[in-house]
């Protein structure tokens, strides 16, 4: 294996990665205030959709980002108040606003774009020019060559360690879904801190949809998220909720995807199919191996209301 | 000028009354007493005080001061009062120093300040010799010592009025002892306390004044001096001379229903249950007295079948049934009345007729081979309310539609209707009106003079010395202990505070 | 008077959802009217298209049924489509390639299918059970991975040699399939098979079995002192929930595709959800919301044929039921509770 292979395998790791990692940043705070949301999937295809359409209009990559961002952030509004407000089962609730999601996606796509025979492309984040830092060996390429959404998702990753572990709105989040009795006691509104946890989660969502469309590819079909969002939920767990480890996490995945690509690319014995398919089976042997292990917050998938005794 | 003046408080739930017009004073600098068995309003007015709930007529004074009726908890600690509730308002994984700096968003926004916390924990813990390490995470800390994280927690926000709610339930009498030298120190320096209990004794110990709850009416207040008579403010807590007088026929029987040998259990490499022998007679009551979190509910779920232990050996009738399943003990005669009624001892939605028959449902009358049938099961049903007197409207009410004490009934219904051979019931009582308590307590008596057996689990020292046969006593998984109930309170206090062992000898 | 209550929320529900999805096509320009016309006669506006109802209805109702046994014990099985698919490849490798007689062979086929469901659902129940795997991503995960497995079957190893490289597997023998109900149609002698399921399924609920699944949606913690295995529950209840999904796959390939072909499964999981859940997790109800959602799914492809409306809407309509009737059931709930 020459050091160009490499390279580029761990070159497209770490490009693979980043949606994931932003939307299991995203889910950190989500998991944490106590909640299971199964419509990260659904958030990420809506807002990968709307983030292409910003940029397909106006041409402006940074505001098709912050539409991204903002699309997950409305679209988990639904989620909040359907299980925050209205306290409903957040497994059907989830599973029903991810569905919701792919058929409008598909329906705008198609009413704003028409029916065509190839998707639409637009320019997409080109790799920044670090200058010299880029012709460092090794190092250069793997770290200096990426386009601006990954260093929008280092400055995330650390943006959201500083919250949960310095601030007193994490340790609220953190409170509030290991005991949110206790926490109401102490004044913290319960159910305050859950329903903007997952407007954040939303929010990450977005973004994590937006630099599908935006980063790693510059078009927009229907099944291109794929089922990351629901991986990104295992990630999340994977790593213990700690940011730090998400993206460790992340790289795991996003590794088994490149890994397949170049195989298939090289033309190796296996069939294609399972290549494709090692995402998904490590996911699931990820979950076996640590759910067990993990310690959920206590109060993970329970509403919460003062007078439930 | 009264720390807190509380004038003709009423609060009405539905059409219960829960406090009808009462006059409650604090006075500065003492510790008040607020008497009453369960359900009498003691912790509802408590409540309306820290702001839980709202009174609908009255009027609030704090420091000769009007407080408006509707306030929320966060108002009440500006005011400097605070609330140690029954159940610890502590997040488990979490250390001292998290739980006090979630409490105080004003020096922790938007950054932590964990050093500054730290040291004014330590400080006030020298202060009152609280003994709290900041560092410590709840979880690993005894109950003693959580208690008073909480109080450290009020003192912390310079609380000058203390509520406690039942802060004795959850400990040893050596604990409470220090409990009650704590609650001097902190009345010496200015603070204004309330107890809220059903403990009579406790009271003569540490309170300087005592107001009297019952169904919802303040029967007096009156201070505490050596005048004041223990049997008179029993009679005014119940309203008629207590007379937990059972008629407990000598039992003479050998055979021995249920025998416990070298059985230990560990979860998590923690060491719950550790080498107990004991063995329980035909026609006896056994008591396991102990503070709660010392392996009864361990114990009691080896027993029934839930856990495996890894060593040791249990016999039922003389059969050893250390492998067996569930299922298996219930057919041989097992029965169970869980501590936690609501999450292990009723489907909280189903009907009443639904609960009655979980464990019968396989057998007949209630099952053929392979159906259910819902018209036998509605008979069966009806048969156990009539017996058991479960006031309901519908065999298909819902069980979360029943009172504390009916709920009760139909999991004590369900449970010995089978005329179980030995009835496991763990703090049968705790929560019921003393109607309900006595009524479960001769439930538990006619068993075991009909022959039958009971494990019974109690926190509940009166409890324990009104029908128990003999006395275990189990500190941290281990048996300290096999006494008669003459041996006195004092000694099992200290079995049950670690600090005394006795040979068994069975 | 109850079960006009139970009633009221889904179609209030689906009302709503209708209207929403007005809204949606006023907003793209097209005519809701015109549009709703053309579902509607899609589905029923012709004998044809009233068999495709049922013909839809037949795979939706099964997995359905599947779906609310899973339910009722709150395992959240959502991979109805991986574990039709497993129906579809087990009875194509049967009919196809086991040398035994007709009858045989349909027997064969079918006790397979059931077994690859129950071992397939075991097993996931068993991760779920003794190692808290989240069965909403393990059975979600499958989906994928299954698919994906089918794929590589038709195109390699089962891959229909006289198939021109499509990936397609070869086409079972005339006299094995479903004999057609009406002639002219694609609707099948299938149609008895679900039929006879809801059935079984409605006394099953009846049975101790039955009592003891809802016992462990209802409560674990009772469940387990009244002397029921959860974790031997939850294996036999996912094994039986993937059963029926896989007897649907087994009831279509013999009913109406003949053969494997890539993506045979389409939406048919995430109706099925819809479905079940729109039923209230009770057979006769399933039955009813099976046949509206198929009629849906037929009328959509009619709509998007003929007034260009894309078939996504009706998805759209589809989520849009549930979250309605998620919503409504907390009114509902904080009623009865006065």
């Amino acid at each position: 294996m020459s050091s160009s292979f490499i390279i580029s395998l761990l070159v497209g790791t770490l490009r693979t990665s980043i949606p994931i990692i932003l939307a299991a940043l995203g889910q950190v705070y989500v998991h944490k205030s106590g909640t299971l949301d199964l419509s990260v999937e659904g958030t990420m295809i809506f807002s990968c959709l709307m983030s292409f359409i910003a940029a397909a209009l106006t041409k402006s990559l940074t505001f098709a980002l912050i539409i991204g961002g903002v699309s997950g952030l409305c679209y988990s509004f639904i989620m909040a108040h359907l299980t925050v407000n209205l306290k409903s089962n957040q497994v059907i609730s989830g599973t029903a606003l991810t569905m919701l999601a792919t058929g409008l996606s598909s329906y705008l796509y198609r009413v704003v774009f028409g029916i065509r025979s190839l998707p639409p492309i637009i320019e997409n984040f080109k790799p920044i020019n670090f200058g010299f830092l880029t012709k460092i060996p090794f190092i250069g390429p793997i770290l200096f060559n990426h386009n601006f959404t990954f260093y929008f998702m280092l400055l995330l990753v650390i943006i959201t360690w500083f919250i949960m572990d310095k601030t007193s709105y994490g340790l609220k989040i953190k409170a509030v879904g290991e005991f949110p009795r206790a926490a109401d006691s102490k004044g913290i509104e319960v159910n305050k801190i859950r329903f903007q946890s997952i407007l954040i989660g939303g929010l990450y969502s977005g973004f994590a949809g937006a630099s599908m469309s935006l980063g790693y590819m510059n078009t927009y079909t229907d099944q291109m998220i794929a089922g990351r969002g629901f991986i990104a939920i295992a990630v999340v767990v994977f790593a213990r909720w700690l940011p730090i480890r998400v993206l460790f996490a992340a790289l795991l995945f996003g590794f088994a995807n490149t890994l397949q690509m170049r195989l298939q690319s090289i033309g190796v014995a296996v069939p294609i199919q399972l290549l494709q398919a090692l995402p998904y089976i490590l996911t699931v042997v990820v979950l076996l191996g640590v759910s067990k292990y993990v310690k959920f917050p206590s109060y993970f998938t329970q509403a919460y209301s003062r007078d439930k005794k | 000028m009264n720390a807190i003046e509380m004038r003709s408080i009423t609060k009405r739930f539905g059409s219960l009354i829960a406090n009808n017009n009462i006059d409650f004073t604090l006075k500065k600098q003492s510790i008040h007493a607020l008497l009453g068995e369960n359900g009498a309003g003691k912790t509802t007015l408590m409540n309306q005080l820290f702001g839980l709930s709202i009174a609908d007529e009255g009027s609030i004074l704090v420091e000769g001061k009007p407080f408006k009726l509707e306030h929320s908890p966060q108002d009440s600690m500006k005011k400097g009062i605070s609330m140690v509730h029954q159940h610890f308002m502590l997040i488990k994984n979490m250390s001292v120093c998290e739980n006090i700096m979630l409490a105080n968003e004003d020096e922790n926004f938007p950054l932590l300040n964990p050093k500054q916390t730290k040291e004014r924990i330590i400080q006030l813990s020298k202060k009152y010799h609280l003994g709290v390490d900041p560092n410590s995470i709840i979880d690993h800390i005894s109950v003693g010592q959580q208690q008073r994280v909480e109080i450290l927690a009020a003192l912390y926000k310079e609380t000058k009025t203390l509520i406690l709610d039942e802060p004795t339930a959850v400990l040893t009498p050596e604990e409470v002892e220090d409990l009650f030298l704590i609650l001097k120190e902190l009345k010496r320096n200015g603070k204004s306390i309330i107890i809220i209990t059903h403990h009579l004794n406790e009271i003569m110990d540490i309170a300087d004044e005592v107001s009297v709850l019952r169904n919802g009416d303040l029967i007096g207040s009156t201070p505490i001096n050596e005048k004041t008579s223990t049997k008179e403010l029993s009679r005014l807590m119940v309203g008629r001379d207590v007379n937990f007088n059972f008629k407990k026929e000598k039992t003479n029987s050998i055979e021995k229903v249920l025998e416990i040998k070298n059985l230990s259990y560990k979860k998590e490499h923690v060491k719950l249950l550790d080498n107990i022998n004991f063995n329980i007679k035909k026609g006896e009551i056994f008591v396991i007295a102990g503070v709660d979190g010392n392996g009864q509910k361990e114990l009691c779920e080896t027993i029934v079948g839930l856990n495996k232990c890894e060593n040791g050996s249990i016999f039922l009738n003389q059969k050893d049934i250390t492998k067996t399943n569930v299922n298996h003990r219930i057919k041989n005669g097992i029965s169970y009345i869980p501590q936690d009624r609501q999450k292990s001892g009723l489907v909280m939605n189903w009907s009443i007729s639904d609960n009655l028959i979980l464990k019968t449902y396989e057998r007949s009358p209630i099952s053929n081979k392979f159906f259910v049938s819902t018209k036998e099961a509605q008979n069966q049903a009806t048969r156990m309310i009539k017996k058991f007197n479960i006031k309901s409207q519908d065999n298909n009410d819902r069980a979360n539609q029943l009172s504390g004490g009916n709920q009760q009934k139909v999991i004590l219904a369900r449970e010995m209707d089978r005329g179980p051979a030995l009835l496991i019931a763990s703090h049968p009582t705790r929560g019921l009106d003393v109607g309900a308590m006595e009524y479960v307590r001769n439930q538990m008596l006619e068993l075991r003079n009909k022959g039958g057996s009971v494990l019974l689990i109690s926190a509940d020292l009166e409890e324990v010395f009104q029908i128990a046969d003999r006395i275990a006593v189990i500190f941290k998984g281990k048996l300290m202990g096999i006494l008669q109930p003459n041996c006195g309170v004092a000694k099992i206090g200290r079995l049950m505070a670690g600090l005394d062992e006795e040979e068994i000898n069975e | 008077m109850n079960k006009f209550k139970n009633i009221l929320p889904p179609i209030l529900s689906i009302i709503l959802a209708f209207a929403v999805g007005a809204i949606i096509l006023l907003l793209s320009n097209f005519n809701p009217i015109e549009s709703y016309k053309s579902l509607f006669n899609g589905a029923f506006g012709s004998a044809y298209g009233f068999s495709e109802t049922l013909v839809k209805m037949i795979p939706i109702l099964t997995i359905a049924l599947g779906t609310s046994v899973a339910f009722k014990a709150q395992l959240w099985n959502i991979g109805g489509n991986g574990q039709y698919t497993l129906g579809c490849i087990s009875t194509l490798i049967v009919c196809v390639y086991l040398p035994a007689p007709m009858w045989l062979k349909l027997v064969i086929a079918l006790l397979l299918s059931i077994l690859v469901g129950m071992i397939f659902g075991g097993l996931l129940g068993l991760a779920k059970a003794k190692l808290n795997a989240n069965e909403v991503i393990t059975t979600l995960m499958f989906d994928y991975i299954i698919a994906l497995f089918l794929s590589f079957l038709v195109y390699g190893p089962l891959m229909d040699p006289d198939g021109h490289n499509f990936p397609q597997s070869k086409l079972i023998e005339k006299e094995v399939l479903f004999d057609k109900l009406m002639v002219g149609t694609r609707l099948h002698s299938g149609l008895f098979l679900a039929l006879f399921l809801v059935i079984l399924l409605f006394f099953f609920w009846k049975t101790k079995e039955g009592f003891r699944i809802k016992m462990i949606g209802a409560n674990p913690n009772v469940a387990k002192l009244s002397g029921i295995s959860v974790n031997l529950q939850i294996m036999l209840t996912m094994g039986i929930s993937c059963a029926f999904a896989a007897i649907a796959g087994y009831i279509d390939v013999l009913g109406i595709h003949g053969r494997l072909q890539d993506n045979i499964a389409g939406t048919l999981g995430s109706v099925a959800i819809v479905v079940a859940l729109l039923g209230n997790l009770n057979p006769i109800g399933i039955i009813f919301s099976a046949f509206f959602f198929s009629a849906l799914t037929v009328g959509g492809q009619c709509m998007q044929r003929f007034m260009g409306v894309p078939y996504s809407l009706v998805t759209i309509i589809q989520a849009l039921v549930i979250v309605f009737v998620v919503a409504s059931k907390i009114i509902v709930e904080k009623r009865s509770k006065k």
